[in-house]
């Protein structure tokens, strides 16, 4: 590549409040009918006035936290003028000027830093659905608090784009400030991306918005690195614009320019006063703060495998249930082997097991009191609905699947075997040497004991018998 | 301090207004003299001085997060509206 890509990336987080961020009604419109949660603040009717939410202040600091970052005692608002039927009020209300997040970082897996400009609190615009003639609007996701986080342009290659992205939404989910659900828009990515031959000065950026996955910031880049390398390659310049994705055909297109910044005419909200807290109020709200991604790591390493931890990573509340229990390692081989294979497993993990019952079952398994099918087949049903408020044990039992381990009991069982006919001639190979038989001998002890004989106790007992015969 | 034409309409735009060449003409007159009467201030040295974000004073001014009742229900809210279809506010199209 002749050309050095800088990326910086712009993410939009809404935040998961109780309520918006300037009025008292529902912030979670998900199954909701059109303009059901809005209040006559959100309709900007004359005389109404905004009354910010403490929890997003709460949320705020949280999430900077998980970022490394400075949070600022001191932050403002300041109204952002726009004209466009998506806010009745005619301007957002944001922290231009003193937002409540400083800088920080965002490490990535590979251990390379990416450096947080700032993160400041917004609402959130309405949505309109465009129809020939018309659009109509729905007012719900009206000041829906968001965090918008501004990176430096720190990201030098689409992957670093795609795993800054990831990075961030688990870093915000750890922090429990959003949903996370990405298909719904909790959090949107707006990619700026120039290039610039080696040691020149950076290049006319163009900027990608609203992208809604990892993949799609990951195949935007691509797309824009090429876009523009064969326009400089052409000796033509790269316009500075606002380009839109489609997913569909995998491009970017230029969309309307936009106002520049100085349209905005950005002014000091009025009616909302200054935050000013102090040391001991922000700590307070770090008080309990989680483990994040970097801190399982460095827990869960030498136990659980790099790339199975990698993908449990993605599962906060999972993660959570792994530092309660005994035997982490053995428990996150069954989610990532049994449950993770399984459908709908994002399903089952809204409400894990005990760590009781995961102890349980682990130290079952480990005393061979479970075979690694019955273990299995015991751990699926810690999530059946009918089942899973019994311990492991009862489960164990009701499912049938306890092994014998007791030798007197499984040496009456062998002895039954070795007197069955159907043997004889298996008894007599494995005496002539043949040690591959053992293994049809030990199939039918598992026969006479409905499989609930543990195999690995069988085989001494075995051959021993066959030796003093 | 003047204020151009092209100004005037520009801002216009910003706020959708469509404005007739009258009253292009009398607000740009008007903004000028506010904007010059307020132009005074410029006379005072505010090199370092915080600019003013509300004289009250208050600060750290919030609320809980609980959900509250409101005072007017959705049916009232779109009835505000020129026009509503199916539960939205009906606008014309915008790009």
């Amino acid at each position: 590549m002749k050309y050095e890509i800088t990326i910086g990336i712009e993410c939009h987080v809404q935040l998961a409040t109780k309520t918006k961020l300037f009025s008292e009604v529902d912030n979670d419109a998900r199954g909701k009918e059109p303009n059901s949660c809005v209040s006559p603040v959100d309709y900007a009717l004359p005389g109404m006035l905004p009354r910010l939410n403490g929890e997003a202040i709460n949320f705020a600091i949280r999430a900077g936290r998980a970022m490394n970052c400075k949070i600022n005692g001191q932050s403002r608002f300041d109204r952002k003028h726009y004209f466009y039927p998506d806010s009745p009020k005619g301007y957002q209300i944001t922290q231009f000027y003193h937002p409540i997040i400083g800088e920080g970082y965002v490490e990535l897996p590979d251990g390379k830093k990416v450096r947080i400009e700032h993160a400041h609190l917004e609402g959130d615009a309405g949505k309109l659905t465009h129809f020939d003639t018309y659009s109509l609007v729905d007012l719900n996701r009206v000041d829906t608090p968001l965090l918008e986080i501004v990176s430096m342009p720190d990201i030098h290659s689409a992957k670093d784009a795609h795993d800054y992205c990831k990075a961030l939404w688990r870093l915000m989910c750890f922090a429990g400030v959003t949903n996370g659900d990405l298909y719904n828009g909790n959090m949107r990515f707006d990619v700026n991306t120039s290039l610039a031959k080696p040691g020149e000065p950076l290049g006319t950026r163009t900027e990608v918005k609203n992208l809604n996955s990892f993949r799609s910031v990951e195949r935007a880049v691509e797309y824009e690195v090429k876009r523009q390398a064969k326009l400089l390659d052409k000796g033509e310049k790269v316009v500075q614009e606002t380009r839109g994705w489609n997913d569909a055909t995998g491009e970017t297109t230029g969309q309307r320019s936009k106002e520049e910044a100085k349209d905005y005419r950005y002014m000091p909200e009025p009616d909302l006063p200054p935050l000013n807290l102090s040391a001991e109020f922000i700590a307070k709200q770090l008080e309990n703060f989680p483990l994040m991604p970097s801190d399982y790591r460095e827990k869960f390493a030498g136990k659980i495998a790099d790339d199975t931890l990698e993908i449990l990573l993605d599962y906060p509340a999972l993660m959570q249930k792994l530092a309660e229990v005994k035997d982490a390692k053995r428990v996150s081989n069954w989610f990532a082997s049994v449950l993770l294979a399984e459908e709908k497993s994002a399903e089952y993990l809204n409400d894990l097991p005990t760590a009781k019952q995961l102890d349980d079952l682990a130290e079952m398994t480990e005393k061979a009191e479970l075979s690694s099918t019955g273990a299995k087949d015991v751990f699926l049903h810690l999530f059946d609905p009918q089942m899973k408020t019994r311990d492991a044990r009862t489960i164990a039992k009701e499912l049938n699947v306890l092994q014998e381990n007791d030798s007197s009991a499984l040496e009456a069982i062998v002895d039954q075997v070795l007197q069955d006919p159907a043997c004889a001639k298996a008894i007599e190979d494995f005496k002539n040497g043949q040690e591959k038989v053992l293994g049809f001998l030990v199939g039918q002890v598992m026969k006479a004991s409905q499989g609930k004989a543990n195999p690995a106790a069988v085989q001494p007992i075995l051959r021993q018998k066959i030796t003093d015969r | 301090m003047k204020i151009t034409r092209e100004e005037i309409d520009h801002l216009a735009m910003l706020s959708n207004f469509s404005l007739t060449n009258e009253e292009s003409e009398s607000l740009g007159q008007d903004l000028e003299n506010i904007i010059g009467y307020i132009s005074q201030l410029d006379e005072l040295d505010t090199e370092g001085v915080e600019p003013t974000y509300q004289v009250f004073e208050m600060e750290n001014i919030w609320r809980s997060d609980e959900i509250m009742p409101q005072d007017a229900d959705r049916e009232e809210l779109l009835a505000l509206a020129p026009e509503s279809q199916d539960n939205q506010i009906k606008v014309p199209k915008v790009l």
